[in-house]
């Protein structure tokens, strides 16, 4: 569950989110739209306690988004457009790091079943700096499948992604979903988002205004 | 927001402390350049200490004011005590430069020299340096949250190490140039004291009241800005509804 | 134990990095090296001048190297925003802090080790005999550059300037580590009995403790808004 209650946050005179409320429930899937620059990736920097709203308050899982924020960490997972990858480590080693850093310590066997499922497998010894934009992608989603989070904050997940790419990471919200997860996720792209978003909404200049997702408009989505 | 309120009550005096620093430093003044003999060693050379020592102790005061708001601001995240440590900061800056300025004025008669590597000097030359780079580094930050976090961190490292600082180099000193002339040397006879004690007070009091309305200012400018943001943000919003 | 086990990660991760790419060290030596040699164009000197000055000199080419070790430290951290990564681990972040100290210790530590003996010849000292002892001032000095500059490293990674900032803000902060380095390397190097720079050795050990401490505390700060 994400509850957000007149989220603003500015930068100086740049007022980049204003007055934000939302509630997405459990199982649900949101997806937001918007231009660049409307405040979309500031929106989920800030429910994924990265960055201090400047104004307002959020709950996830009905704990407070500035007091609990270590809770909150170990139950959410942002797939961030930076993919939180380091370059000289290879797939499994990367795996291991970042899972260990949330004090888990997945077995070879889990390790191998998520590669495969993103369909990397084959890669798994590779230095991530060979490795092509769309594998990165991939290998972080192999991350937060591992990290079984219930929260899932997703930042332009489409970007880089193929059809299969895009039908993995599909298949996972719908699994996430089914499970009880809760998901946000910003995004352009609506074709690709239809088939999973339940609801959807607009940020336009930091508002967020809520809208059926059948009727968005073409020129919402440029 | 109970020190915002404290803020805004103490503010409501800021001009008794404008006038108390006037009519305290006239009187400073008057008793330490005409009302107070010369010295016996140092003559009427004596008399930049009237200026100087006031001077370095604001500039110390200022910067325990800005550890102690920086301490405060991590803990209670309050603005109105982050705009307080960026104008005490910058008022600190100024007026150990200005102790500086005024050390090196009063070593040329006495040392006959414009730098000596004395303990003080040193170790002021470091605060100004840590209280510049504090200035700097807020200006490198695009987020006024980071701004205020960051500054506050280095304030408090900075007041930690400034004793450690000050040590070091006066071990340092008393190993490289064992009776070296030190600015303790100049004992205090009652009639010094009487203007120092005033110039003290009023150097204190104008700093205070600077600081205020320095406050006020950075205050106010946030408090616009965010204002402008909001503006700017539904002209935007009403020119794409419409 | 989690703690623990996240400060042994994050040193294993920036070894494994470290002997992949090979970027922090060689290029701390290797610059190290450059410094030397203009130092020791700049200053042609027998012997006893050599003594008084090498101290010095080694100090600020340590301190120099040091700073490139502990900038990249954090910079290797923004290839594909891995800091943010590291922002929301769900625990503490003094025990990231407490990693990263230890692996910028290791890196400054080895690159000093590796740069004594070529000032050892390129100055024509006669090789010391309290090099127990100097090791020891290495480690003190080492302690207390890594653990104020690996809080400094994390704050001025996320601003405008950052590879100016670090020695602007860092430098002046560890004036005392200098100061005391500088005095206990020679006492070392000149064999003085251990007593005429005990003193020094007391002030880099309580430095170590202090910011140590603070650096553990602020860095809560610095990781997490």
């Amino acid at each position: 569950m994400i509850a957000c209650h007149g989220i603003g946050k500015a930068y100086g005179h740049f007022q980049v989110l204003h007055d934000v409320n939302l509630t997405i429930a459990e199982g649900e899937c949101f997806a937001l739209f918007g231009t660049n620059g409307s405040g979309k990736t500031t929106l989920l920097k800030v429910l994924a306690t990265l960055e201090r709203p400047s104004t307002g308050h959020f709950e996830i899982l009905g704990m407070h988004g500035l007091k609990d924020k270590e809770a909150i960490r170990a139950n959410l997972m942002f797939l961030a457009h930076g993919t939180h990858l380091y370059d000289e480590l290879n797939a499994r080693e990367n795996l291991a790091f970042a899972l260990a850093l949330r004090g888990r310590h997945p077995t070879d066997r889990d390790v191998k079943r998520v590669l495969d499922r993103v369909a990397i497998g084959a890669f798994a010894d590779m230095k991530v700096r060979h490795y092509s934009a769309g594998m990165k992608k991939r290998l972080a989603l192999a991350k937060t499948m591992l990290a079984k989070p219930n929260v899932l904050l997703l930042d332009e997940p489409f970007t880089a992604l193929d059809t299969a790419g895009t039908e993995i990471l599909r298949e996972y919200i719908r699994e996430r979903l089914s499970d009880n997860g809760t998901v946000l996720l910003s995004t352009h792209d609506y074709d690709k988002t239809r088939p999973i978003a339940g609801r959807a909404g607009i940020l336009r200049h930091g508002a967020l205004q809520e809208t059926a997702i059948e009727e968005l408009q073409p020129d919402d989505l440029v | 927001m109970t020190i915002h309120r404290v803020i805004r009550n103490v503010q409501r005096f800021e001009g008794w402390f404008g006038g108390g620093a006037v009519l305290c430093l006239v009187a400073g003044l008057y008793l330490g350049l005409i009302g107070s003999p010369p010295d016996y060693y140092q003559g009427e050379v004596v008399r930049i200490m009237y200026i100087h020592v006031p001077l370095a102790h604001t500039s110390l005061l200022g910067y325990t004011v800005l550890a102690v708001g920086s301490l405060w601001y991590l803990w209670k995240r309050d603005p109105i005590v982050d705009n307080m440590c960026q104008a005490v900061a910058a008022l600190s800056a100024v007026f150990t430069a200005l102790a500086l300025g005024t050390g090196m004025i009063w070593g040329k008669p006495t040392w006959d020299t414009w730098w000596t590597w004395d303990a003080r000097l040193t170790s002021f030359t470091v605060l100004l340096l840590i209280l510049i780079g504090y200035l700097m580094l807020r200006t490198f930050v695009d987020d006024p949250e980071k701004e205020a976090r960051y500054g506050a961190i280095l304030a408090i490292v900075g007041f930690v190490d400034l004793p450690i600082i000050h040590f070091s180099v006066e071990w340092w000193r008393t190993l490289h140039q064992p009776q070296s002339i030190s600015m303790r040397g100049v004992s205090i006879s009652s009639g010094l004291l009487m203007p120092l004690l005033f110039m003290s007070i009023g150097m204190s009091l104008l700093f205070s009241y600077m600081l205020m309305v320095r406050t006020q200012l950075l205050y106010l400018d946030r408090l616009l800005h965010a204002k402008k943001g909001r503006l700017l943000s539904q002209f935007h919003l009403s020119k794409s509804d419409s | 134990m989690t703690s623990f086990n996240v400060i042994r990660w994050i040193l294993w991760k920036d070894f494994v990095t470290e002997l992949r790419s090979r970027e922090t060290i060689s290029s701390m030596v290797f610059f190290a090296l450059i410094v030397i040699l203009i130092f020791s164009f700049s200053f042609s000197m027998d012997q006893q001048a050599a003594r008084e000055v090498i101290a010095g000199i080694m100090w600020v080419a340590f301190a120099f190297t040091g700073i490139i070790g502990l900038g990249k430290s954090f910079s290797t951290e923004l290839q594909n925003d891995c800091l943010e990564a590291l922002q929301m681990v769900p625990e503490a972040k003094g025990a990231i802090y407490l990693g990263k100290v230890a692996a910028n210790f290791a890196f400054m530590f080895v690159v000093e080790i590796l740069l004594f003996p070529m000032f050892v010849i390129l100055f024509n000292l006669e090789v010391v005999e309290e090099i127990s002892l100097l090791l020891l001032v290495f480690f003190l000095a080492t302690v207390g550059l890594s653990a104020i500059g690996t809080l400094f490293s994390a704050l001025t990674v996320q601003i405008r300037a950052r590879e100016v900032m670090l020695p602007i803000l860092l430098l002046p902060l560890v004036v005392p580590v200098m100061i005391a380095a500088v005095e206990a390397t020679k006492g070392a190097l000149n064999g003085d009995p251990l007593a005429m720079y005990e003193q020094w050795l007391e002030l880099l050990v309580i430095y170590d403790v202090v910011f140590t401490v603070v650096s553990f505390w602020m860095f809560e700060f610095v990781m997490d808004s």
